[in-house]
């Protein structure tokens, strides 16, 4: 039996500025180790800030939220930054590569934040533009690159510190299929090397690559089960 | 960043830190020459001018140019008026023109007598000084300095020549050495003659332009220059020292005045750098606060990937010090090249004993101002940068 890696438990978020929006309600679940989530849910549904608050990216308002068995709310906020440093892998829609800068700057970027020793970093972010098969794009700048190939290289980047669990936000929304799908079986290889990945998606051929769905309606959780490995060659997203 | 914004940004600071080394490189140096000009005089010298001690600029008419006679120096000469003087020398001057055969020059011509080598402590390399026989004679006598000679005689010897002062026929008998600039005169242009001999042909006055007095001692400057009021009150019928026709002035005195003024010129400039660094700084803070704005994205991301509020502060900090600290070193170097190019022209085209100044102490100041201005207009928008949530920093667009 897998440890739980996250384990929330009537999580609430409220937004307090000139109103008061309440974007989660009370979610209740966990996710072992090792397994591929995908948490889907119409726009305004609170998937996104649930993403956050699982990143380490936002604070909840209720309820409770143990990561490795330890609630967030006993992490300050400098402790939060190292979790997220060593821990966890972050892949977002938009990409955020740094412009002006080589895709091995980009890579190394949170090395810099880490207790890595720096004669290390350039070794380290070469092994991790190869795993994502980028090794003849490793000097250029991040901007020339194509979207997919963008992508590629935060998935390197999320991976520099060997982090236990990956979040993905939306990775695909900007992406056409093809460099969809290759980002996509990235994400499923890193899984089955044993990383849990929790993937944010509206898109459903996207989602199937999880083994587990986990829908939001409402700031609430409306289905949360496995999805089966059949039903995904059906609809032949399998390659 | 933006190269051109930040360069723009920049120029209060280059502008302030080339003001200070300007200012600290140039007031060094003229205070070196004004200061080497007085202390070659002597710290027994003390010089008596007619007229009162101007205030300022406007006040330089106001001068009673006829007040020294030779019955002050009769009366100055006197052991019981002024017990602690050891030599005493009138001065005339005034501007001339020298001719010989067919060359013509106008140097300063100054009405001595022989104390003049011992006081300024400058002897003839060729030939002699001119005697208190000569002097009281109103003997046609000259010694010319190496500028005077070279502009009249070329490579010729000039020794026993004659040459021809406003008409009256002067025997060169001595050549003063290449000296340069000294104490207010340039020796290499002027001749001295009996300053008997000056008055009665050449400037057609019967009164002194100076009167130079050497105390016995350092310790005895201060009261002989009481002595000397005294005795100058006296023969002039002053009571009240306010109303005095004459000023006395000792190196001193003149130090001090020297101090003082550059000491105002330093204030005055370095209030100057001071306004336009603290500009500067506001340009620093508001080109800081539009970045921290514009790469709103970066922070979050940066967050995101592990960087604490203290990571991205120093970041920012780092990024404002470094700015501020080019510019402070482009004003250095611009402060430095602009110091020499002004030095060689004083010392050039001016004929100034002007020395290039490198001001250390500046430039470790303006590299120490300039990574101040950063760290104080950096900080607000660093703490910006710091205090801004990751998940808002990457929503932003």
């Amino acid at each position: 039996m897998k440890m739980a890696i996250i384990e929330v438990k009537n999580l609430e978020k409220t937004y307090r500025d000139e109103t008061e929006t309440t974007a989660l309600r009370g979610l209740n679940f966990s996710i072992k180790n090792g397994e591929f989530v995908s948490i889907v849910g119409p726009s305004g549904s609170g998937k996104s800030t649930l993403l956050h608050i699982l990143g380490f990216l936002d604070r909840l308002t209720g309820g409770e939220y143990l990561f490795e068995g330890k609630s967030m709310n006993d992490y300050s906020d400098e402790e939060l930054a190292q979790v997220r440093n060593k821990k966890m892998g972050f892949v977002f829609q938009a990409f955020n590569l740094l412009p002006r800068t080589t895709v091995l700057e980009n890579v190394k970027l949170p090395l810099l934040y880490s207790a890595v020793k720096e004669s290390l970093w350039n070794e380290i972010a070469l092994k991790a533009i190869d795993s994502v098969g980028l090794s003849d794009r490793v000097d250029h700048e991040s901007a020339r690159l194509s979207g997919g190939e963008k992508q590629r290289v935060a998935i390197a980047r999320a991976l520099i510190n060997d982090p236990s669990i990956i979040f993905a936000d939306e990775p695909t929304g900007n992406l056409d299929s093809k460099s969809g799908g290759q980002v996509m079986e990235i994400l499923e290889k890193l899984n089955q090397e044993g990383r849990t990945i929790i993937l944010v998606t509206h898109e459903s051929y996207t989602a199937e690559y999880a083994n587990r769905l986990i829908k939001v309606k409402d700031g609430l959780v409306e289905f949360d089960g496995p999805i089966v490995k059949e039903h995904k060659q059906q609809n032949g997203f399998i390659k | 960043m933006n190269r051109m914004r930040s360069f723009l940004t920049l120029l209060g600071i280059v502008i302030g830190i080339t003001a200070i080394i300007l200012v600290m490189s140039l007031g060094q140096g003229a205070q070196n020459l004004i200061l080497s000009q007085i202390q070659s005089m002597g710290p027994k010298v003390i010089a008596v001018a007619p007229g009162r001690q101007p205030k300022g600029i406007t006040d330089m008419l106001s001068t009673f140019t006829d007040s020294l006679k030779e019955k002050d120096i009769e009366e100055l000469k006197k052991k019981n008026n002024v017990p602690h003087l050891a030599d005493i020398m009138p001065i005339v001057f005034g501007s001339q023109t020298a001719v010989y055969e067919n060359n013509a020059y106008r140097p300063t011509i100054l009405g001595v007598t022989g104390l003049f080598t011992k006081i300024y402590n400058i002897y003839p390399n060729q030939g002699r000084i001119f005697t208190d026989e000569e002097v009281k004679g109103y003997a046609d006598v000259a010694i010319i300095g190496s500028k005077v000679k070279t502009q009249l005689f070329g490579n010729d010897d000039a020794l026993g020549q004659r040459i021809k002062i406003k008409g009256k026929s002067f025997r060169i008998i001595g050549i003063f050495p290449k000296t340069g600039q000294v104490s207010f005169l340039n020796f290499d242009d002027i001749a001295i003659i009996p300053h008997t001999t000056a008055q009665q042909y050449i400037f057609g006055i019967k009164y002194f332009n100076r009167i130079v007095i050497e105390a016995d001692s350092e310790e005895n400057v201060n009261r002989t220059v009481e002595d000397i009021k005294i005795t100058l009150r006296n023969n002039h019928n002053i009571t009240d020292p306010s109303k005095d026709d004459f000023f006395v002035e000792t190196q001193a005195e003149a130090l001090k005045m020297v101090g003082a003024i550059t000491g105002i010129f330093t204030l005055f400039l370095a209030a100057i750098a001071a306004i336009s660094l603290f500009v500067g700084g506001i340009g620093i803070m508001n080109i800081m606060l539009v970045s921290v704005t514009e790469r709103t994205r970066e922070i979050g991301l940066r967050k995101a990937l592990g960087a604490t509020g203290k990571n991205i502060l120093t970041q920012f900090l780092f990024e404002a010090v470094m700015l501020t600290t080019a510019g402070g070193v482009i004003g250095i170097i611009l402060g430095l090249l602009l110091s020499f190019v002004i030095s060689f022209v004083l010392g050039h085209y001016l004929a100034l004993a002007w020395q290039f100044v490198i001001p250390v102490q500046a430039i470790i100041l303006g590299l120490g101002v300039s990574t101040l201005i950063g760290l104080i207009f950096g900080i607000y928008p660093a703490r910006k940068a710091s205090r801004k949530s990751p998940i808002e920093a990457l929503r932003y667009e």
